[in-house]
């Protein structure tokens, strides 16, 4: 069955059916509080509040468009939301605790240096504006593709494409920062 | 060229080498827990819906009493009622001078109650992080003073529930929250809550709360309570008859 017609099912009232999109998409959904956040705990608590808006709003989705589409919608709500009652920049508890872990362990094989390297780059995207560094979780780690990014963030291709490589720019520099 | 679909003809190997690097970031995997928590979620969404689909049937009968024909006196009636009301509030609160300075004062007093409110809210959370197991008691009875109890106050008790090192603390803070048992996350934390508690005392109170709320949802973590070794006689017993009670 796919997304849509799971969807549909419970805006018809089938809301049952919402336990089948749960478990194709929590994870998913988990990845991208999570590199937007910085926080493991906090990005479990916005999956269930993604969720539960979606059964409390599931009147808006229409069907023509793909559900993926409306269910990231609702966690880019979700998130802005979050980062408003908290009123400071959210990534933050978890991200520390690598760096710490990192400053405390001598890098002595391979294994240690890549988690070093993991925690820089870690510290990097923390760093760097929400809006380059949504479109860089949103591609990367969600790996969508540039059109459906725009459709989500409701702008042109091109505009994601620009702000895709503005933010590598960015992130470039902010890494090397890191390292150095 | 190519990346995992995104076109990047003008990146130098720097940055695909940063992009591969990217794609290379650990994520974490979200705890079993979650899912509990997501299915609890939903059959209190989906209770929630069919009270909703009552009323929504309700709405359906009296539009199949009140046809075309009848619904007319039955608005004339709704009509009259409501000018009655109306007639008598206006007669009650006739406009004056003062009317301005009324409504002034009235914005003042409210937002003066909503600031003591937040007030209130703020001491109770951080009087709940104090190391004196006395002044968490306190801080617990404070939310009998608050008027409308949101997330954050919900979220600090049901963790002083599951985590308060004082037993006295968590059977107050119990208390408190079947207080406020028509809130479903309430509902919901006492239900999970049953498998953080290993103090009988504390076992026994949430049964006891479980019926008074006549929590259904409970049956399955009683049932699962019941499998623990270590699991007090006197407990077993009053958890097979609260099952009873409950099935």
């Amino acid at each position: 069955m796919t997304d849509n017609n799971l969807m549909l099912g419970v805006k018809a009232g089938n809301l049952e059916k919402m336990g089948l999109l749960f478990e194709r998409y929590h994870r998913v959904l988990f990845a991208f509080l999570y590199h937007s956040t910085g926080q493991a705990a906090t990005s479990e608590d916005l999956v269930q509040t993604a969720f539960y808006r979606m059964l409390k709003y599931r009147h808006t989705f229409s069907g023509e468009g793909e559900f993926r589409t409306w269910m990231y919608h609702i966690a880019r709500n979700v998130l802005t939301d979050h980062a408003k009652k908290n009123q400071r920049v959210v990534y933050r508890e978890d991200i520390q605790k690598l760096s710490e872990q990192s400053a405390f362990t001598p890098a002595i094989d391979k294994q240690l240096e890549k988690s070093e390297e993991n925690t820089a780059l870690h510290q990097a995207l923390a760093q760097l504006s929400p809006e380059y560094r949504e479109v860089l979780v949103l591609s990367r780690f969600q790996e969508l593709s540039y059109q459906e990014i725009a459709t989500i963030l409701a702008t042109s291709e091109g505009n994601i494409k620009v702000r895709v490589h503005r933010a590598m720019k960015e992130l470039k520099q902010l890494y090397l920062k890191q390292n150095s | 060229m190519k990346l995992d679909n995104h076109p990047v003809e003008e990146w130098d190997d720097e940055d695909k080498a940063l992009w591969e690097e990217l794609g290379n970031l650990s994520t974490p995997t979200p705890s079993a827990e979650s899912r509990i928590r997501f299915y609890a979620m939903l059959d209190t969404f989906q209770e929630e819906a069919q009270k909703e689909n009552l009323w929504d049937k309700l709405v359906g009968q009296w539009n199949r009493v009140f046809t075309p024909k009848t619904s007319k006196w039955a608005y004339a009636l709704l009509l009259l009622i409501a000018g009655a009301g109306l007639g008598y509030f206006s007669g009650k609160y006739s406009p004056n001078k003062n009317e301005e300075a009324m409504v002034a004062s009235e914005d003042k007093v409210e937002k003066l109650s909503t600031e003591v409110q937040k007030m209130r809210e703020v001491m109770m959370l951080s009087m709940l992080e104090n190391p004196m197991a006395t002044e968490r008691l306190k801080a617990v009875s404070y939310t009998q003073e608050l008027n409308t109890v949101d997330d954050r106050v919900i979220d600090a008790l049901l963790t002083t529930l599951n985590f308060d090192q004082n037993e006295n603390v968590r059977l107050v803070t119990l208390e408190a929250l079947i207080q406020l048992g028509h809130n479903p996350k309430v509902r919901e934390g006492l239900v999970q809550s049953l498998l953080h508690q290993e103090s009988p005392l504390m076992q026994v109170a949430l049964a006891d709360a479980m019926v008074k709320l006549q929590e259904k949802r409970s049956v399955k973590q009683f049932k699962q309570l019941l499998k623990k070794n270590n699991l007090n006689n006197a407990v077993k017993g009053k958890i097979e008859k609260t099952i009873q009670v409950l099935s």
